[in-house]
């Protein structure tokens, strides 16, 4: 469990996952992708790739952390390092950022590199 | 408080019905699925496997208690573990959502049967994939795989070790009774 305060963890959260959001409806409008779709509410982000999967990140506020749903490589959970200001999870000690680069990429087939450590 | 907690589950479930809506978009008609539990959690939910509890203080079981109130899920698993290292019983008790309550009772009857070491390969997909579980309720196979783990682990810790079967076992068991 994260020994994050409420407000940073709040801050951090939403930073993180607005600019996911954002940087995620560039490429979907720059790309023209078939059956792409993002949507951002309540804390919930979810990006749709068609037959490639649906990919779902979470607030999860009780423990402080990301959670992620990947069609990929399943479920994760991500604490935030103040240290080097990225979410890591648990067991593979890698960032979300580096994860979701690497396994969207695949999955359109073109290098992206989202605003996200 | 389980029991409660499946009263408000059940009535949960059952207004949200299996239904695809078709929509004319254009020239074409477009399926769109309302959120709905798949016919195998229903069936969990309605028939669980192996739900109850074993004894915490018995040297031959081992509980495994994961998840957290606040966020929504909660998992007690026990197995009871023979001197060969084979799972001989084992229960479940959730506190959660249908997925939840489906991905533990699954578990436990893949468990039943299986060698300490077996019932470690099982994955998260494994459940996910049994169960059809939709991308956002992933979380609850996981957190089942981590329940037989936490369980397994407990009864090693208990036992000072791995298991081994026979002699050395009952040894062990001997002197925990002693």
């Amino acid at each position: 469990m994260s020994l994050l305060s409420d407000s940073i963890y709040y801050e951090k959260s939403s930073e993180t996952l607005e600019r996911l959001t954002e940087s995620l409806e560039d490429i979907g409008d720059q790309m023209e992708i078939d059956d792409y779709d993002i949507e951002y509410s309540s804390g919930v982000l979810t990006l749709r790739l068609g037959i490639k999967g649906t990919y779902v990140i979470n607030k999860q506020p009780p423990n402080k952390q990301i959670w992620l749903s990947s069609p990929v490589s399943g479920p994760e959970r991500y604490d935030f390092d103040s240290e080097h200001g990225a979410w890591f999870c648990r067991q593979k000690d890698e960032s979300l950022g580096t994860l979701l680069n690497r396994e969207i990429s695949d999955a359109l087939g073109v290098e992206i590199t989202l605003p996200v450590k | 408080m389980f029991s409660l907690a499946k009263q408000f589950a059940f009535t949960s479930m059952r207004q949200t019905p299996a239904v695809r809506a078709a929509t004319i978009v254009g020239s074409r008609p477009v399926l769109s699925a309302k959120r709905f539990y798949h016919e195998r959690v229903i069936d969990h939910y309605e028939n669980p496997r192996n739900m109850g509890s074993l004894d915490k203080s018995d040297p031959t079981v081992g509980t495994g208690l994961v998840g957290a109130p606040a966020c929504g899920d909660v998992m007690r698993l026990q197995i009871k573990v023979d001197d060969g290292g084979k799972i001989v019983d084992v229960k479940f008790k959730t506190f959660g959502c249908g997925s939840a309550i489906a991905s533990s009772s699954y578990i436990t009857e893949r468990v039943r049967g299986m060698s300490l070491d077996d019932a470690l390969k099982i994955r998260n997909t494994d459940i996910a994939k049994e169960l059809c579980l939709p991308p956002v309720k992933l979380h609850c196979s996981m957190l089942a795989e981590d329940a037989i783990r936490s369980a397994i682990k407990d009864f090693r810790t208990k036992r000072g070790g791995d298991v081994i079967h026979g002699a050395k076992a009952s040894a062990a068991s001997q002197s925990m009774a002693a």
